[in-house]
């Protein structure tokens, strides 16, 4: 049986910390943990882990399963005086626990990422890839007259945009590729895929596996050079910006490409008219609220993007018709699926700590929440199942279509009776 | 490339989020002044949300019933306390317009009126305050009346005890007793105050919380409960408690970290953007210069760095807790621009001998020195530079504790600040 190494975290901590930001300045007010919703899962929360790492009670910090419940959101640095980061640390535990015994769903998630060319965590190879693609384009220019002409690039060199993809859909609902598409064609977006490094999930860093980290992102690097696309544009998913943006400048990595989130590009398109979307659809008044993905807002760009994804809701919704969650923006809370929390089994621990989430969703009032994000995505329809919530959880790009009229029968997956009935 | 700057260009730059701070740029957005405010989480987060002009003055071991009387008496006592420097009207003026934005913004505050109310504080004791939260406004009254009421605290919440409230209040407040009770959908573990309020904006956890509370009361139509009750709408959670349950509800604040700061704050980040203010949340200014075009702000978010250029600076950054003042073994400085910082001579004057001395200890009343348009002098008395205000409990020669006059400064303060920049913007 392999045992997990003891970690001495008081040094760890002066190593790793920036100055001034050292563990002795806590107060131990009490604000991140009040602010965590991982508080109390495994009787711990981010104050109490910090006392423990003054007190040297290293093995117990070493060893709890809690370092796999904090999602590493960096809540808890947002709100604290002294500008403590507790996700450092628990990234350092992380990546000490051994192999064996780290959660077996984000290890194995790691593993199919390297498995492929593709950087897939659903391990789908390339050729599938460009095969699903080719089928799914095939079947909308066959079906949907109006875009007889769509396009889905693949490995064109030179292409402005490479456009990175979740492998959720070509894996399950391929169809949801399409709104994308159709954009892409509407502003005339000289984008492509790529058959290599296109995935756009990445569990290594949650894993706590640092030179697999590096070496999907190295992999990611290198297929958009190959291509020479000027902006690596990323799609509705949130770790994915955040794991290569903190490669790039962690791992000292040379690229001569842009890093870009698809949502600033919706709020540039609808500004410069190239997207006519509005919300006249909205005829019923139909509620929306929005879900801040911590990766690209608190942990990334911060209040622009933030801004950007209001711009873009405002205008498909109607100004009336979205109400904000509370807190939002850079201090809005995890929904619990990030970390790797989704893939790791703890399945009572993460709607736990999604019951936050759960609260301010249902404090909104709202018919549906918009997100750029998958694992958001997918834990805000779990645990709205899980507590009864009525809400539904959709993606941009079926909004904008569906402003747009142009979303296609197979492309309507999350709308709900109500969206479904304006469309009828 | 995996960072960009971003530059914001303002005329008055606020550094600090703590009271002064918001104060200030409600008073600047109010004067349509091109407002840029950057601070990190200090002393709001910790605060009761009571706002107090002046509960003491320390030459009297009596709580002070009428603090407008009681400036009068500071005058004479303390010439160079910040509150002594300013006009009467000017406090009253600043306290009116502070207290009617945030109720207007959602969070109900009483209106300063003649006299101080005397409070509840966590522990059941009472305080003299001026204004208060409408959420715990009819606790003081019902404390007046000696109604018959219960104080309600919740299993798992540490800091807050019902019986304690009592054992203090007991001997005069009769028919006061206590209740535990467990919150909807938290009956294990320790719980916070910010987790309930903010469960509390949902109406299914209202409906079950007042259940509960009804059948607690006894009878007693009044209930006193920690302050939990809604983070962004707490006017309307505690009226739709109150119309459910059928009972008189009132809050008392907790221990920190404390749901009444930590809804001014969330309320202010929310608004001030709303308003055309560029809020910079959570961050500290790392370096602060002043070049011939103006001052300069420069800092860093987790996207990078970022500057702010303006033509006037007010500091507001607070003092140990906040990081405005920073103290080593000797000595006494001012952290961004190293600012004279008036202080005892010597490090063994920073405390009394005694611990509860009644006349304070000296390090309490460190801080910079301004003139009386709150702009920073140095040794010599002359202004540091035009462009450059402060205000708060960074000013020296107070004790905002011993004179629970905390909110008093940086309110009173931060409008006369504003009042002086508007003046040199508006040349
Ligand atoms: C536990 C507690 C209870 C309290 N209870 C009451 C009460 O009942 N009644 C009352 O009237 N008052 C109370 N107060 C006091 C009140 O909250 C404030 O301390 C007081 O009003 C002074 O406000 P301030 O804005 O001057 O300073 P602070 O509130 O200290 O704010 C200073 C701000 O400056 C920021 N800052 C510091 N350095 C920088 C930098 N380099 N860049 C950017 N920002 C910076 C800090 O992050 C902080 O936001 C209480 C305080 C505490 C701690
Ligand atoms: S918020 Fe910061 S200072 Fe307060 S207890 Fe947590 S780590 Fe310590
Ligand atoms: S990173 Fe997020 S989940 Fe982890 S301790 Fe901080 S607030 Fe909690």
């Amino acid at each position: 049986m392999t045992d997990t190494p003891t970690i001495h975290f008081k040094e760890q901590a002066l190593a790793l910390l920036p100055a001034g930001a050292n563990f002795d300045a806590c107060l131990t007010c009490g604000l991140c943990s009040s602010g965590c919703p991982a508080s109390g899962i495994e009787n711990m929360d981010p104050r109490k882990f910090i006392r423990m790492a003054m007190l040297g009670m290293d093995r117990e910090l070493s060893t709890t399963p809690w370092v796999w419940c904090c999602t590493q959101c960096k809540r808890c640095q947002h709100v604290c005086p002294m500008s403590i980061d507790i996700s450092q640390l628990v990234f350092l535990a992380r990546s000490n626990w051994p192999r064996e015994l780290k959660p077996a769903g984000i290890v194995r998630s790691c593993e199919l990422i390297q498995a492929t060319d593709s950087t897939s965590a659903m391990g789908l190879p390339p050729e599938d890839f460009v095969f699903v693609v080719a089928d799914v384009l095939e079947e909308v220019r066959s079906s949907q007259p109006a875009f007889a002409h769509l396009q889905a690039p693949m490995d064109k060199k030179g292409a402005h945009f490479f456009v990175n993809q979740n492998s959720r859909e070509p894996m399950n609902e391929p169809d949801e590729m399409v709104p994308l598409w159709k954009i892409f064609d509407l502003v005339g977006a000289d984008w492509t895929y790529s058959s290599k490094g296109w995935a756009a999930e990445n569990f290594c860093m949650f894993a706590g596996d640092e030179t697999a980290w590096y070496e999907v992102i190295k992999k990611r690097v290198a297929a958009v050079e190959e291509l020479g696309c000027r902006v690596w544009l990323n799609t509705e998913c949130g770790h994915s910006y955040y794991t290569m943006w903190q490669a790039i400048s962690r791992f000292g990595l040379e690229v001569s490409f842009e890093l870009e989130s698809l949502i600033s590009y919706y709020a540039r398109w609808i500004r410069e008219g190239l997207l006519p979307v509005n919300s006249d659809w909205n005829r019923d008044g139909i509620k929306f609220t929005v879900q801040d993905p911590c990766m690209i807002v608190r942990k990334a760009y911060g209040e622009s993007i933030a801004e950007d994804m209001r711009f873009v809701v405002r205008t498909l919704v109607g100004e009336e018709n979205f109400i904000d969650m509370q807190p939002n923006r850079s201090a809005n809370y995890c929904c619990g699926g990030g970390g790797g929390f989704l893939q790791a089994g703890m399945t009572d621990h993460r709607r736990t700590y999604g019951k936050r989430k759960f609260d301010q969703i249902a404090a909104t009032g709202a018919a549906y929440v918009l997100t750029p994000c998958h694992n958001c995505h997918s834990q805000m329809e779990d645990i709205g199942h899980h507590y009864g919530g009525s809400y539904g959880v959709v993606h941009f790009w079926s909004l904008i279509c569906l402003s747009l009229g142009i979303l296609g029968e197979n492309e309507r997956t999350y709308l709900g009776p109500d969206l479904l009935a304006l469309l009828a | 490339m995996s960072a960009t700057a971003r530059d914001h260009w303002c005329d008055l730059a606020v550094i600090g989020s703590g009271i002064a701070g918001f104060a200030a740029s409600i008073f600047a957005t109010n004067r349509q002044i091109a407002t840029a405010q950057v601070g990190n989480t200090g002393a709001i987060a910790y605060t009761t949300g009571y706002l107090d002009l002046l509960g003491s003055l320390y030459a009297d071991p009596n709580p002070l019933v009428n603090p407008w009387q009681g400036l009068a008496h500071l005058r004479q006592e303390e010439p160079h306390h910040p509150l002594s420097r300013l006009p009467v009207e000017l406090i009253r003026q600043a306290f009116n317009e502070f207290t009617t934005f945030v109720t207007n913004a959602g969070i109900g505050y009483t209106p300063p009126g003649d006299e101080n109310i005397t409070a509840l504080t966590p522990v059941g004791t009472g305080k003299q305050t001026l204004c208060l939260p409408t959420t715990m406004a009819a606790g003081p009254l019902a404390l007046a009346a000696r109604r018959a009421a219960v104080i309600v605290d919740f299993k798992g919440l540490k800091g807050f005890s019902g019986r304690q409230v009592v054992a203090n209040l007991r001997h005069c407040w009769p028919e006061l007793c206590s209740a535990r009770l467990t919150f909807p959908g938290m009956a294990r573990g320790e719980i916070y105050p910010e987790v309930m309020a903010r469960a509390l904006e949902v109406a299914g956890t209202r409906r079950e919380l007042a259940d509960q509370l009804r059948q607690a009361a006894a009878g007693a139509g009044c209930v006193g409960l920690p302050a939990v009750l809604g983070m962004h709408h707490p006017d309307r959670v505690h009226q739709e408690l109150e119309e459910l349950s059928g009972l008189t509800i009132f809050e008392i604040p907790t221990m920190p970290p404390s749901v009444p700061g930590i809804r001014l704050r969330e309320m202010f980040e929310q608004l001030f953007p709303q308003r055309g203010l560029t809020l910079i949340p959570q961050q500290k200014v790392d370096r602060l210069s002043f070049t011939d075009d103006g001052p300069l702000l420069e800092l860093a978010d987790n996207y990078g760095p970022v500057t702010i250029r303006a033509k006037a600076v007010l500091l507001a950054t607070g003092r140990f807790l906040s990081g405005g003042l920073v103290a080593d073994r000797n000595r006494i400085s001012e952290s961004l621009l190293q600012l004279p910082v008036s202080q005892p001579a010597e490090r063994a004057e920073w405390y009394r001998q005694q611990y509860t001395d009644r006349r304070g200890h000296p390090i309490h009343r460190a801080g910079i020195e301004v003139d009386d348009s709150c702009r920073p002098v140095d040794r010599n008395g002359r202004v540091v530079d035009p462009r450059l205000f402060a205000a708060g409990v960074i000013l020296a020669h107070q004790d905002w504790i011993r004179g629970r006059c905390g909110a008093g400064i940086a309110i009173a303060t931060a409008f006369r600040a504003v009042a002086a920049a508007e003046q040199l913007l508006r040349r």
